[in-house]
């Protein structure tokens, strides 16, 4: 392959092959590594907008990192990490970085599947919007947030996950479990290691939505490209679904912001210079790389059993509405975190994987993937923007060749909120939803603006981009028919 | 003064003032603003709250001592202005009294309780800035929202 330059962000690239591009060592002072991202012309185009390359530079800094910064094709510029990166670091120099997870631990999607179709659900399907925006709450922090499930013991959901919830409330059911990631439950989690300020936060969330780009949608199978895969995820052309995407809450911010500060605090005790304060980390092995893994896995287990919750509210939503025979029948097709740190093995190595608005996405025969989804791959959820169409994939083996078993995370933006704002008018978009059949239920027409269309990048392109790339392949498109708007 | 920078994702707060108290109050101000100002609150009447920044020790964080670092005082400044927002839908109006220490700020905050909206998740360390400059201080912070 000859090596193509072009100039993109002020930072040059070269381009290794027809999907991805590199930022060599040396674009950005103190790089370890390269930084390389999966891509096409157009979506470049939009990247090289804002500073998302200059941050995947600045991520290659960081003390043990390995093979490369790299970057799914909906990057966008973050804090500190661009959202859509992935940095893999190890011991004994390798740090962990709360910065690299975000404020929202393990945000991540669920799906649910309907035992029945769009023509089936016909004049039901407005009812059934209201009912779910009437059960789950919405917005972050004060009215609205803090009706969460009663009952909950704190300690035992941030120590155990959603099976807390199914133990003591009885809410969700085993299959859920076994169709998580992870189980729905990182052992490493220690409730001693959150702050009482976060406990606080969270106490009042488990099931309920939060602001921003949380979202519950309604939606029907368009089309299937892998009937295999689509008939192991229980999804048939028409099928009515249910994508949930919510993570942490109050809880998770407030444990990421603790632990950059702290980390902060330190760095120059570990010898650690950096770029840019947000990527504030310590070694892995360190008391406080220990502590923050301990506490990121308990907000990791809250955020699953947070979705639980949701899911439990939205079975509810459809009982009322479509009867109890369909709503026992609602079975979740997987949950899956697109925010989140964990210890993996890759090769023969013991790594530790940084996700920030990234997807793991495990090929088949991957021992972790459920004994239902073995033989075809992981499922991975790709929301799209509203009014757009969401992607089922499972993941391939060329994610555990090129991005430490990764994929993309979503559409990704390509306009600020200030500056759709200025171009969209939330009422006006709302009536466009409408009458292109899709029920709105938000909170505010400004919030419902920043999650524009246009605000974000062609969903369709970025998940060719990961299919041609060998990271994962599509198995069904999804298309809205409701929104429920944090 | 402060105004909004673009950003992709998130939201930047870019300040000009003349006096390191004033970068403060600014924030306050800012804040106010984004969270819909007064008007969360309707005609609801007003309090009083104390802030303190750094706050009580956090798990194992080390004090600040003496350090002097403006930039982390301002991101905790906010911090603390959020958390009351969610906690208490307290919304901050004006900043009646502040001491401003080497180590640290200790205010007294006029606002009134309602319910602001849910905007600010966090605030980011991400290309944090308190320094001379311009009309005498110049400060960035990037809040996630």
């Amino acid at each position: 392959m000859s090596l193509v330059w072009c100039s993109m962000s002020e930072l040059a690239l070269r381009q290794l092959d027809n999907e991805l591009w590199e930022i060599p060592i040396g674009s950005v002072p103190g790089m370890r590594v390269p930084g390389r991202l999966f891509a096409d012309a157009e979506l470049l185009a939009a990247i090289e907008r804002d500073h998302s390359l200059e941050q995947l530079g600045n991520v290659a800094t960081l003390p043990g990192i390995v093979e490369a910064s790299l970057a799914m094709p909906d990057i966008h510029q973050g804090y500190g990490f661009p959202v859509g990166g992935v940095a893999a670091t190890e011991e004994p120099d390798g740090v962990v970085s709360p910065g690299g997870v975000g404020y929202d631990i393990n945000c991540g999607v669920r799906l649910l599947a309907l035992p029945l179709d769009v023509d089936a659900l016909g004049a039901r399907r407005e009812p059934l919007v209201h009912e779910l925006s009437r059960r789950v709450p919405v917005g972050a922090g004060g009215r609205g947030a803090r009706e969460g499930v009663a009952g909950a013991d704190l300690a035992r959901v941030l120590s155990l996950g959603p099976r807390a919830l199914l133990e003591d409330l009885g809410i969700g059911t085993e299959a859920d479990l076994e169709l998580t990631e992870s189980g729905g439950r990182l052992p490493e989690a220690d409730p001693a290691a959150v702050s009482a300020r976060a406990r606080e936060r969270g106490a009042s969330q488990i099931g309920t939505l939060g602001s921003g780009n949380h979202f519950l949608e309604l939606q029907a199978v368009e089309r299937i490209y892998d009937a295999a895969a689509a008939a192991a995820f229980g999804l048939e052309p028409g099928q009515v679904t249910v994508l949930i995407h919510s993570g942490s809450r109050g809880l998770g911010h407030q444990v990421c912001t603790d632990f950059v500060k702290r980390m902060d605090a330190k760095l120059a005790g570990y010898g650690i210079r950096l770029p840019d304060r947000q990527l504030s980390c310590a070694p892995i092995g360190s008391p406080d790389g220990q502590a923050y893994l301990a506490a990121m896995a308990a907000a990791a287990n809250f955020a699953w059993a947070n979705r639980a919750a949701i899911a439990d509210r939205v079975r509810h939503g459809v009982a009322r509405v479509l009867g109890v025979a369909t709503a026992r029948e609602t079975r979740q097709v997987y949950d899956v975190a697109h925010n989140v740190a964990k210890l993996e093995e890759h090769g023969a190595r013991r790594l530790c994987v940084h996700r920030k608005g990234a997807t793991r996405a495990f090929p088949p025969r991957h021992p972790e993937i459920p004994a239902a989804y073995r033989e075809v791959g992981q499922p991975v959820f790709i929301p799209g923007s509203m009014g757009t169409a969401s992607y089922v994939l499972t993941g391939r083996e060329g994610s555990m060749r090129r991005s430490f078993g990764t994929t993309c995370h979503g559409a990704g933006r390509r306009q600020s909120r200030t500056a759709v704002r200025k171009s969209v008018d939330g009422a006006a978009l709302r009536r466009q939803l409408e009458a292109d059949g899709i029920v709105v239920r938000a909170v505010s027409s400004r919030g419902l603006a920043e999650e524009a269309p246009q605000a974000y990048k062609d969903v369709d392109n970025v998940v060719a981009v990961v299919e041609r790339a060998g990271l994962a392949a599509r198995v069904a498109r999804l298309r809205p028919i409701g929104v429920v708007k944090g | 003064m402060y105004r909004w920078a673009e950003h992709t994702a998130e939201v930047e707060l870019q300040i000009e003032a003349h006096s390191e108290r004033e970068v403060f109050a600014d924030a306050l101000a800012a804040l106010t603003d984004l969270l819909g100002g007064p008007r969360a609150a309707g005609d609801a009447a007003p309090v009083r709250r104390t802030v303190t920044v750094p706050p009580e020790p956090v798990l194992d964080c080390p004090p600040a001592g003496p350090r002097r670092d403006r930039a982390a005082l301002l991101a905790g400044w906010l911090e603390e202005l959020v958390f009351l927002g969610e906690s208490e839908g307290f919304v901050a109006t004006g900043l009646a009294d502040a001491d401003l220490r080497p180590d640290g700020l200790s205010a007294t905050v006029e606002g009134v309780l309602g319910a602001p909206p849910p905007l600010v998740k966090a605030v980011t360390l991400h290309g944090l800035m308190f320094e001379p400059g311009g009309p005498g201080y110049v400060a960035r912070v990037v809040l996630d929202v």
